[in-house]
């Protein structure tokens, strides 16, 4: 068995006497996200996010399969999430049903495939016998906490960049363009979903935050791996720019107000549009890296064909 | 597939309800005295459900000792038979059944008062013989009315609800056929505070319907914790009944 | 440091490197080796087998040459007469059970290992409490043992904790007086500090806000490669803390 991190009394008694007192370890306020940072690599699809020393890495990838027979319209998208020791010595080699990581794993599936991020119709080519299995691999690089948040944000950006090749169908027949020659197509994205994972602190005892209407329970946003450590109670909230609450999960944990919830959500939805702008302006910056020639290459001498 | 009108212009749902009813709850605990320390069997609607509570009792294995708390360890045996069709594997270490139960104990680990039994380990087993939706919900009520039956001490009940929302209507208490046609929050509400030990959404919501949609939950949960009162009332009477004219 | 009387060398060093030292010189002195050297017992050929700075120090008046190597490290393993911060981690019939480092063995602590103990007078630690100890024994084979027996060490109540990346940063904490960042700490606030060459650091001030601050400047000032830049990084995370005390109590009135 993998051992866990000991934390000391003097360090839970620290951090929530300075929780107390509106202080954060890493020195952000409460409800400050960490900075995110997108980058991309060479191929489509291969994307790195940082936030704070968390670091995911994600890579989509393409390839032509069957349908399932009892869905011969939809093409196949995997989510895999599998914790390694490369992440931190906490995490254990090939074990994953570690109480945490199958709730890691569910959630980016309810948030991702099950919300129907990806339009899975378009990925069929012919009814029955031939669809595109899309495949993301998250891989957890460093861990100093949010890994929902941080790996939805990486499968998300990564099935935005990420270009599937070219195909021509002729009946039964399928030729498939390598990406040297003809102009890869991207995926249909229907919406973009944002993990924002809030986490619970009861600085009085159980009996004041079950009984008592003091409410008096401290939330934070984005906690590190010493906040995630320490914390009584858990929410993640998965929204999208429309106004939609895609998934919320508070498993247990700290009895919370209905009302700070609701609270929690709408803070969720201004860092959701955050998130979501910053995606965008990332892919935009990263789309005129790759075209950098594109002006050279247009035809402004070519004859007018009218 | 037909389709169905999940909410007659009337204001009538499938199977007759209003928007604000909840399906028929009939509990009873004690159900299994012998094989258990406190059991229950609750039927919400067509869910029928039986739990299990063994313990505090001494834990298996030595590696399992917490000397400063009891070790609470919840295990759902969602069966074959439990839907219209029979499925074809057992769900035992499905993903989705590990997430409930990880779901289960970590929202009765804060009700629960396992700071009174160091040392020692509290099984609760639940059979699912028949599901109809708001499965989650009524496992929930299922181990609040076992625990209570068991002895174990606890701050409050925890009683769980599901609510649909159809188009803009909340519906309280979705059956499964409701659930498959439209997105549903589950909610695990204290006693008859308004603190929200476990919510659940898994479709898409509209963020401004949030609010409504928990006032209703709420409202439903509250319900459904004061039938569980009078069942537990009603069978702690007839107890002291049989105890006093011994 | 290097008095009159001392002739020290320093050079980088790698494993596989041969010693820097003329073989008149290794046979004609008594040699004293350090951490990160290895003797090969059939041919008694030295060998580095860290990678650091080698230091030669050579007394003059005696004929004595000491040779150790400093080298980074991570991973604490425990050596005797260190001093060390370990956490409770559970209780036996006689001893604690201590750790040094998450994932790492455990090490133990005797009940008799304290001031004044006897059958009688039992220390009253609980699991996960801090200690300040000494490393009594380590043999490789078996679990160390710590104790706490002079006045100093024992239970470190309250204040914080800091996990310090690199072991080397802990030493020139601990070992060096030219060191500056304990000094400009000084500076701004009054604080009790406890370091373990396990790579812990336990800090202490009257006011959370303090202590917080000395916890984030000594976190950054492990990262930062120049020592130039401390005083700066300290100033920051005091500065942060103050406003933030300001803001929070403006908004309470």
């Amino acid at each position: 068995m993998a051992k866990e991190i000991e934390i000391s009394n003097s360090e839970s008694k620290f951090l929530l006497e300075a929780l107390r007192q509106n202080y954060r370890l890493d020195g952000r306020s409460f409800s400050q996200f960490r900075d995110v940072k997108i980058a991309f690599g060479d191929e489509y699809g291969d994307v790195t996010i940082e936030m704070g020393k968390t670091k995911v890495h994600c890579r989509i990838s393409c390839q032509i399969t069957q349908p399932y027979e009892d869905r011969p319209f939809e093409g196949l998208f995997l989510i895999s999430t599998e914790n390694s020791p490369m992440a931190g010595p906490q995490f254990e080699n090939g074990n994953n049903t570690n109480e945490d990581e199958v709730l890691i794993a569910r959630i980016i599936e309810k948030a991702v495939r099950r919300s129907g991020a990806l339009d899975i119709e378009g990925l069929c080519i012919v009814a029955g016998s031939k669809c595109w299995a899309v495949r993301a691999d998250v891989h957890f690089l460093n861990c100093d906490g949010g890994f929902i948040d941080a790996s939805c944000i990486a499968v998300m950006a990564g099935l935005l960049h990420f270009r599937k090749p070219d195909i021509t169908v002729h009946g039964e027949q399928v030729i498939m363009h390598p990406v040297d020659e003809r102009e890869p197509v991207p995926l249909g994205i229907l919406h973009v979903p944002i993990c924002v994972t809030f986490s619970f602190f009861n600085p009085m005892d159980t009996e004041e935050n079950i009984k008592g209407d003091t409410n008096a329970e401290i939330t934070i946003i984005d906690a590190t791996l010493k906040e995630e450590l320490l914390r009584d109670g858990v929410l993640t909230v998965t929204l999208n720019k429309n106004r939609e609450v895609v998934q919320v999960s508070k498993a247990g944990g700290l009895p919370m107000d209905a009302l700070s919830l609701m609270e929690c959500c709408r803070k969720a939805y201004a860092i959701t549009e955050e998130i979501t702008d910053k995606i965008t302006y990332v892919l935009k910056k990263d789309e005129k890296r790759r075209n950098k020639f594109a002006d050279l290459l247009t035809s402004e001498n070519a004859r007018e064909t009218s | 597939m037909s389709r169905l009108e999940i909410y007659s212009p009337e204001g009538l749902r499938l199977d007759g309800r209003r928007w604000n009813e909840l399906r028929r709850f009939e509990s009873s605990i004690n159900t299994h005295p012998h094989a258990s320390d406190g059991s229950s069997y609750l039927e919400q609607g067509n869910n029928k459900i039986i739990t299990l509570v063994k313990g505090p009792k001494e834990p298996t294995s030595r590696s399992q000792v917490d000397t400063n708390k009891a070790l609470l360890r919840i295990s759902v045996n969602i069966t074959q038979f439990s839907k219209f069709e029979r499925s074809k594997s057992s769900h035992r270490n499905e993903r989705r059944v590990l997430e409930m139960q990880t779901a289960l104990v970590r929202t009765f680990e804060k009700n629960v008062m396992l700071n009174l039994y160091p040392r020692t380990l509290i099984d609760i087993e639940i059979h699912v013989l028949q599901q109809d939706g708001g499965i989650m919900g009524s496992l929930l009520n299922g181990i609040t009315l076992a625990l209570i039956d068991a002895g174990i001490a606890m701050y409050d009940y925890i009683s769980g609800i599901s609510v649909g929302l159809y188009d803009t209507t909340p519906l309280l208490d979705v059956n499964s056929l409701e659930e498959t046609a439209m997105s549903s929050v589950t909610l695990g509400v204290v006693g008859k505070s308004e603190k929200l030990s476990l919510l659940l959404v898994e479709d898409k919501i509209p963020l401004d319907r949030m609010e409504t949609v928990l006032a209703i939950g709420i409202a439903g949960a509250h319900r459904i914790r004061d039938l569980m009162d009078e069942e537990l009332r009603s069978h702690a009477e007839k107890r002291v009944a049989n105890a006093s004219s011994r | 440091m290097a008095s009159a009387q001392q002739q020290q060398q320093m050079h980088m060093i790698l494993p596989g490197d041969s010693l820097p030292i003329s073989e008149t010189d290794l046979k004609s002195h008594r040699l004293v080796l350090g951490p990160g050297l290895y003797t090969d017992p059939k041919t008694l050929t030295i060998h580095p087998v860290n990678a650091g700075k080698l230091y030669i120090t050579q007394n003059n008046n005696s004929n004595r040459i000491n040779i150790h190597i400093d080298y980074e490290s991570h991973r604490y393993i425990p050596h005797v007469n260190d001093l060390v911060i370990g956490c409770i981690v559970g209780t036996f019939a006689d001893s604690y059970k201590v750790s040094l480092n998450s994932f790492s063995n455990s090490v133990s602590l005797s009940y008799m290992a304290f001031p004044n103990a006897s059958k009688k007078n039992r220390p009253t630690l609980k699991i996960g409490d801090l200690v300040y100890c000494k490393v009594a024994t380590a043999v490789k084979e078996l679990e160390a043992t710590v104790e706490c027996l002079e006045s100093g060490f024992g239970l470190l109540e309250d204040g914080m904790i800091i996990d310090s990346t690199g072991l080397k940063f802990v030493r020139l904490l601990l070992f060096d007086d030219q060191f500056p960042l304990l000094r400009l700490l000084a500076s701004r606030t009054k604080f009790e500090i406890a370091i373990g060459v396990n790579g812990k650091i336990w800090i202490k001030a009257d006011e959370i806000k303090d202590t917080l601050a000395c916890y984030r400047s000594i976190l950054d000032c492990s990262m930062c490669q120049s020592v130039d830049q401390f005083a700066n990084i300290i100033k920051k995370h005091f500065q942060d803390l103050n406003t933030v005390a300001a803001a929070t109590a403006a908004t309470e009135n």
